[in-house]
């Protein structure tokens, strides 16, 4: 293994775990701070992504309420913690476990896009919502940091080279310059 | 694909000559010709290193025409019209960006316009650059495909769609709503992209840069 590999091994791991660690810090003032205000006929109420997912339910809307809940809640969360998975693995070294570690990185890289439907959502009815004292949704901070989390967690994804994962089986990769 | 051959150096995804390496795990393969249709596995870790188009490239490069020709329209029809007792109003793709711009959720604001509109654009611009029928010089073709695979990371038009459907439908218990042309040129080009980008070989489209040997 050259030197010029393993440096490039770690500092794949170094920038994924940062970009993780920081996605993770992002998650929480995502999943607590409101991200919603919306206001009806006079009738003000502020959500989190949680509530907001509870009341779609409430609403006897649950296909929308299990979307939202999947694409922002459960996706971020499970999506860091395949991060962490990997990380480990990598640092384990290559084993027989490399086929199921490359088919997850695979699928956390796919189902991480769906995560933005919350942001795509939340910019959506705050334009065509504004009817002054009649009805408005005004974005709150909640919406920026879930956000900035989404955009982390991608970038946590595109760091990590999944050859990493391969490196004593394959043929030894040289790097991108 | 063939088996693997003898260890050599190649960056990532990088077609060099007849031989090409697996983004995903580094196994070098021998690239030999698809037939219409066929995927190229890599033999080490099953992920799909190339394919061939059953229509051919010209499919890739009609659909990434129209997407760019829907975009047009999508950018500036109304997406939906809303309406409470005697207000209405309409709003049109970048309503809900200029929305949190005076909000002051100005990074929300641009992150939504990459995703949603800035790189599904550049993206079919790129497909239409590469697919058209003339070799591009290698110091153009690479940091082309280079940007191609970028742009796909980040192009989600589709799921921009699916949160306007979440919310009409949502919307629909509050206001009145009604779905303007804007929403479906916009969802026509999502479609057309998704379409233009299984119908692309990117593999084809690098070029060769060391030949050693024959292709089969």
């Amino acid at each position: 293994m050259s030197e010029r590999w393993q440096l490039h091994q770690r500092a794949s791991c170094a920038r994924t775990a940062a970009f993780a660690v920081a996605a993770g810090i992002m998650l929480v003032p995502a999943n607590v701070l409101p991200v919603l205000t919306t206001s009806i006929s006079g009738h003000e109420r502020t959500d989190t992504i949680f509530s907001a997912t509870v009341g779609l339910c409430e609403d006897g809307l649950w296909a929308l309420g299990a979307i939202v809940f999947i694409a922002s809640l459960a996706i971020p969360f499970l999506k860091l913690l395949g991060l962490g998975w990997l990380l480990l693995a990598a640092k384990r070294g290559p084993g027989s476990h490399s086929p199921k570690l490359t088919r997850l990185y695979s699928a956390l890289d796919i189902i991480g896009r769906w995560s933005m439907l919350d942001v795509f959502l939340a910019a959506f009815l705050t334009g065509v919502v504004q009817f002054g004292s009649l009805a408005r949704v005004q974005p709150r901070a909640g919406i920026a940091a879930f956000a900035a989390a989404v955009v982390l967690t991608m970038l946590a994804t595109r760091s990590f080279d999944p050859r990493i994962l391969w490196k004593e089986t394959a043929a030894e990769p040289a790097l991108s310059v | 694909m063939m088996p693997p051959t003898s260890p050599q150096d190649f960056p990532a995804c990088e077609r060099s000559g007849s031989r090409m390496n697996c983004q995903v795990c580094g196994q070098i393969h021998r690239v030999i010709p698809l037939s219409p249709g066929e995927r190229a596995r890599c033999v080490q870790c099953g992920a799909v290193m190339a394919k061939a188009s059953r229509h051919g490239m010209d499919t890739a490069l009609a659909c990434a025409v129209a997407g760019l020709f829907c975009a047009i329209p999508a950018a500036l029809l109304p997406v939906v019209t809303v309406s409470k007792l005697a207000n209405e109003r309409a709003g049109i793709l970048f309503t809900g960006v200029a929305a949190l711009w005076a909000d002051g959720m100005r990074m929300v604001a641009v992150s939504v316009v990459i995703c949603g509109a800035l790189t599904p654009i550049l993206l079919l611009g790129t497909i239409v650059a590469l697919a058209l029928p003339w070799r591009w010089a290698p110091v153009l073709a690479r940091p082309l495909a280079t940007a191609a695979r970028v742009f796909e990371h980040w192009a989600m038009p589709e799921v921009h769609v699916l949160a306007m459907l979440v919310a009409l439908v949502k919307l629909h218990t509050l206001v009145g709503v009604t779905i303007g042309p804007g929403f479906w040129c916009y969802a026509a080009m999502s479609f057309l992209m998704l379409l233009a980008w299984n119908n692309f070989n990117l593999v084809g489209t690098l070029p060769v840069t060391s030949p050693v040997g024959s292709p089969r």
